[in-house]
């Protein structure tokens, strides 16, 4: 009985996956017929889905098995079903009632996948903050949505672009701002951001992998769609707005990153990060667009779906070691982690190769979209006038900042959980996981090392949105057209190929002497695991030196006996706070909390009190219509 | 594959010399910078070609490892060099760089990072504590040095309009070293390389005492031939790094560039050799002369120094805008 239900749990799971590949290629094979009403834009995000998915769903057979006979898995695989078939719905819709339909559904869905280990408080109100923020963020698309339909009285995406031009530029400011609050919370940018650390960490892992590599895409899939194909005529501000929030996102995000200890919750803030470079570049494809530089509209949007795919990729793979890894140690915290990379040697290569994009190095595609970002940042700032000329050269140094930022990151994160000295029980005692967990990452970065060494295929890939984008109006040139196209292609390869040849020779070179194997050198005092820089140690000057925006907060006692030179004992805490909390949310809620509190006042629970409530309803409803 | 069939063997042949060049002078400037230290401390010091017997040295030794370590730190220091003689690719020579494309400034600071990155990892690697400290303050110096540098060549980038180090050089020949965005931009420069080449105040090249080390506390585990290479890699570096400031002070002549279009003609190639050879010679004593004369600043107090650098960096770009008339 219990065999038999896993066999058809797993090839449940098996089956969505394939049948999710099977439905990629009839919706592409109907893409390219006319069968389907879709453009490129879809047909791009959709094929993100599907590779995220895939992978996902992979790697999930592998995870969830830990919970057969446990919890229900057909619950989840449902829920699974269901969120992936809503995403692809809200990418294919034209249609803005559906849209809100299908977008709710995803929202929901995911929430269940989020909560799926709801026996713990901690993960209850992690989930409930992603449940409060999500509803927040729609109840400005249902506005916006609402809003156009009563001006157009039609829900179709087509006619509402047809009237935009005909709204004043009151109106579709207004919209705009609906539609950057929306999906602004669904990607992640601050100030919404703060339901991805609560939700992401206590989702389980594969769930992680798609909401940090898909969904969050899927709302700046839905921000091209509604802003630049429907509402626009894009606005200058508009464009600057974005870049500005996704330049404050970036920042913000990989600080909190580089402080945090919870080896999921590390990697939700930098979904905030890229979420932040990913609207940089949009917002900078947007400047571009306005001031007619049709080449760096393309350089832009290159980078920006450039880095979508290879943040999808970099993103689930590192999500799924963190899954790995919390399933063999059963800690999230990375100050229990500590030499794994000898005990799981698969997840730790795949991880490698993951946190190299994390960090934006060569020669794996994370860096290539930063330079792209980069070199279109640049050449905008060269042409534009005006006060933008020095934004944009700041906007480049907070980029580096960022990047900076996240190779510290990345390097705490890798060397927290995977060098050095296992620093607990567990994780000496950790075991490589199943052969679907490690394949479903490897296949991620093999997918990354093909787009470098043959980065036109990921060109032809990108150039099916770009097309969409330029029919629409919009000055965007094709991309073979590009000065720099050669210049990059040539970049990526020979950067990858002398790599490996340099390195490669530079090893066998430096292999030659004998070796011999002896203990770390300690000032001849016995070593411990102890001795080891803590993760928190790893990055504790930066959060000194950040500490206003980390709200970094130590709290120390130290216990002195009879001679006051002798410290006893000493305790240690180190608190870091979200700033966007206390700043932005907590006067909401404060707000909100005074306004319930004095609208209790009507309600005292007396049903006469109802009744007499619906009389003068009655009455004054009466009164109206005279 | 397109690049293979575009490299021909005059282009392999150049691409070598130009490495080879830098390989063999790297260990001479580290040489030649002890013996001003040495001439300051009223010291005769050790010859200029230590460096080289040094290295030499290790090479033939046998290598010690710790039994704590993974494959990454047996990895890092061929990475390492490796990805500092990417480096060495884009900076130009008198015959122009190697590779000369588009966004090659860019490449310049990835490849940096890329070292960065695996040196740091490997000093986690051991599980000691001396290895941690180091890799965690690189980090710290790092990550604040890091938008300096990239905007104070930016400053540059922006004068000349290109991003191609090599047609930076060519654009910036002939023009007047005097205006202001640049001179606070090669100012800027003087204090983030200071860092990055890991030299007092910011760090202390000459000694393990865990208080002050960021570099070498990295290396401490490594021996042999391993230790040869990360000393190697840190030395071509600090060559690489002088001769790009070089450059920016008194560039080279674009006429010249192979992939510019330029003709070979060696007598200028010549004198301008020398002529480099004798500014990065004197911009290594400068930095010694910087170091001797100054006291290895407080960790903390690094932070408030790059600061510095960076807001130099910054005014530069905001004297730029002004001189170009950004108001």
């Amino acid at each position: 009985m219990v065999l038999g239900l896993e066999r058809g749990v797993r090839i449940g799971t098996m089956s969505i996956t394939f049948g999710g590949a099977v439905l990629g290629i009839l919706y592409l094979l109907g893409n390219i017929q006319g069968g389907f009403p879709f453009d490129g834009l879809t047909t791009y995000f959709l094929f993100l889905l599907l590779l995220g998915q895939g992978i996902s769903s992979l790697y999930g057979m592998g995870y969830m098995k830990k919970y057969e006979g446990k919890k229900s898995l057909t619950a989840f695989s449902l829920a699974w079903l269901v969120f992936l078939g809503s995403m692809a719905g809200v990418l294919i819709v034209n249609h803005g009632f559906y849209f809100l339909f299908l977008w709710e559904l995803m929202s929901l869905f995911s929430f269940f996948l989020v909560i799926y280990h709801h026996e713990e408080s901690a993960n209850r109100r992690g989930a409930f903050i992603y449940f409060v923020m999500t509803h927040v963020g729609t109840v400005f698309l249902i506005a916006a949505v609402l809003y156009l339909f009563s001006k157009t009285g039609s829900f179709l995406y087509s006619d509402w672009a047809a009237f935009a031009p005909a709204l004043t530029l009151g109106e579709r400011n207004l919209l705009f701002l609906c539609f950057v609050v929306g999906f602004g919370t669904k990607a992640g940018l601050v100030p919404f951001h703060i339901w991805l650390p609560y939700a992401h960490p206590v989702a389980p892992s594969p769930v992680s992998a798609l909401m940090s590599g898909v969904m969050v895409k899927i709302a700046l899939y839905m921000m091209i769609r509604m802003v630049w194909l429907t509402l626009g005529p894009v606005e200058l501000w508009w464009g600057i707005l974005l870049l500005l929030l996704g330049a404050l996102s970036a920042f913000v995000g990989i600080l909190y990153a580089s402080v945090e200890k919870d080896v999921k919750g590390l990697l939700a803030y930098s979904t905030v990060e890229n979420i932040g470079i990913l609207t940089l570049a949009l917002g900078t494809a947007m400047i571009a667009q306005l001031f007619g530089f049709s080449q760096l509209v393309t350089l832009a949007l290159v980078g920006f779906f450039w880095h979508s795919l290879h943040h999808l990729l970099f993103k689930s793979t590192l999500f799924m070691a963190a899954g790995n890894i919390i399933q063999t140690t059963n800690t999230r915290n990375i100050e229990d982690m500590g030499g794994l990379l000898k005990k799981i040697p698969k997840t730790g290569l795949w991880a490698i190769a993951g946190g190299m994009g994390l960090a934006a190095l060569p020669p794996l595609g994370g860096f290539w979209g930063e330079w792209l970002l980069l070199n279109s940042l640049w050449k905008t700032s060269l042409q534009v006038e005006g006060v933008l000329s020095i934004v944009l050269p700041l906007v480049i140094g907070v980029v580096a900042l960022v990047s900076a930022l996240a190779l510290a990151t990345m390097a705490k994160w890798f060397s927290g959980a995977f060098l050095g000295q296992p620093r607990s029980q567990n994780a000496a005692k950790a075991k490589e996981l199943p052969w679907m967990q490690t394949t479903a990452m490897g296949l991620a970065i093999c997918v990354t090392v093909l787009t470098v060494l043959w980065p036109q295929g990921l060109l032809g890939v990108i150039n099916i949105p770009l097309e969409v984008l330029s029919a629409s109006g919009g000055s965007v040139v094709p991309l073979s057209t590009l000065s720099i196209y050669t210049d990059f292609l040539r970049m990526v390869v020979s950067f990858a190929l002398l790599l490996v040849l340099i390195v490669g020779a530079l090893f066998l070179i430096s292999k030659r002497k004998q070796k011999r194997i002896e203990g770390t050198w300690n000032c001849g005092v016995p070593l411990n695991p102890r001795m080891q820089y803590t993760a928190l140690g790893i990055t504790m000057p930066l959060q000194i030196v950040f500490k206003k925006i980390v709200a970094f907060r130590p709290v120390i006692r130290k216990e002195v006996g009879k001679n006051p030179y002798i410290l006893e004992s000493m305790h240690y805490q180190s608190r870091t706070g979200e700033m966007a909390e206390k700043v932005f949310y907590r006067p909401f809620t404060r707000l909100f909390l005074w306004c319930a509190e004095r609208i209790r006042v009507i309600q005292a629970g007396s049903i006469h009190l109802y009744l007499a409530y619906i009389l003068i309803t009655l009455i004054v409803v009466l009164i109206w219509n005279i | 594959m397109f690049i293979i069939k575009e490299l021909s063997w005059q282009v392999f042949f150049f691409s070598v010399l130009h490495i080879g060049l830098f390989l063999l002078a790297a260990p001479l400037l580290q040489g030649w910078i002890k013996k001003v230290k040495a001439f300051w401390q009223m010291r005769k010091g050790p010859s200029v070609l230590q460096p080289y017997r040094d290295l030499g040295k290790f090479m033939r030794k046998e290598e010690v490892i710790s039994e704590h370590t993974s494959w990454v730190f047996q990895l890092t220091p061929a990475l390492v060099l490796g990805s500092t003689i990417l480096a060495c690719l884009v900076i130009p020579g008198p015959l122009g760089a190697p590779i000369s494309g588009f966004g090659s400034l860019f490449w310049l600071v990835a490849s940096f990072g890329l070292a960065r990155f695996f040196l740091v990892l490997a000093g986690f690697d051991a599980g000691g504590s001396f290895g941690g400290m180091g890799s965690s303050r690189e980090l710290f110096i790092g990550t604040l040095a890091e938008p300096g540098f990239i905007l104070s060549l930016l400053v540059f980038a922006l004068m000349t309009g290109s991003t191609s180090l090599t047609e930076i050089v060519a654009t910036l020949h002939g023009t007047s070293l005097f205006e202001i965005p640049r001179i606070l931009a090669i100012v800027s420069l003087i204090f983030i390389l200071i860092a990055e080449m890991g030299r007092i105040p910011v760090d202390n090249p000459d000694t393990h005492l865990e208080l002050t080390m960021v570099h070498e506390g990295m290396l401490l585990e490594y021996s042999g031939p391993s230790l040869a290479f990360l000393n190697f890699a840190s030395q071509l570096k600090q060559l690489i790094l002088l001769h790009l400031l070089a450059l920016l002070i008194m560039p080279f002549d674009g006429g010249s560039f192979l992939s510019l279009g330029g003709q070979m003609n060696l007598g200028t190639l010549f004198s301008q050799g020398i002529l480099q050879i004798v500014l990065v010679a004197f911009l290594g004593g400068f930095f010694a002369t910087i170091e001797s004369i100054n006291a290895k600043l407080r960790l903390f107090r690094v932070a408030n120094y790059l600061a510095v650098g960076l807001g130099v960096a910054v005014l530069a770009l905001l004297t730029l805008w002004i001189t170009k008339g950004g108001i």
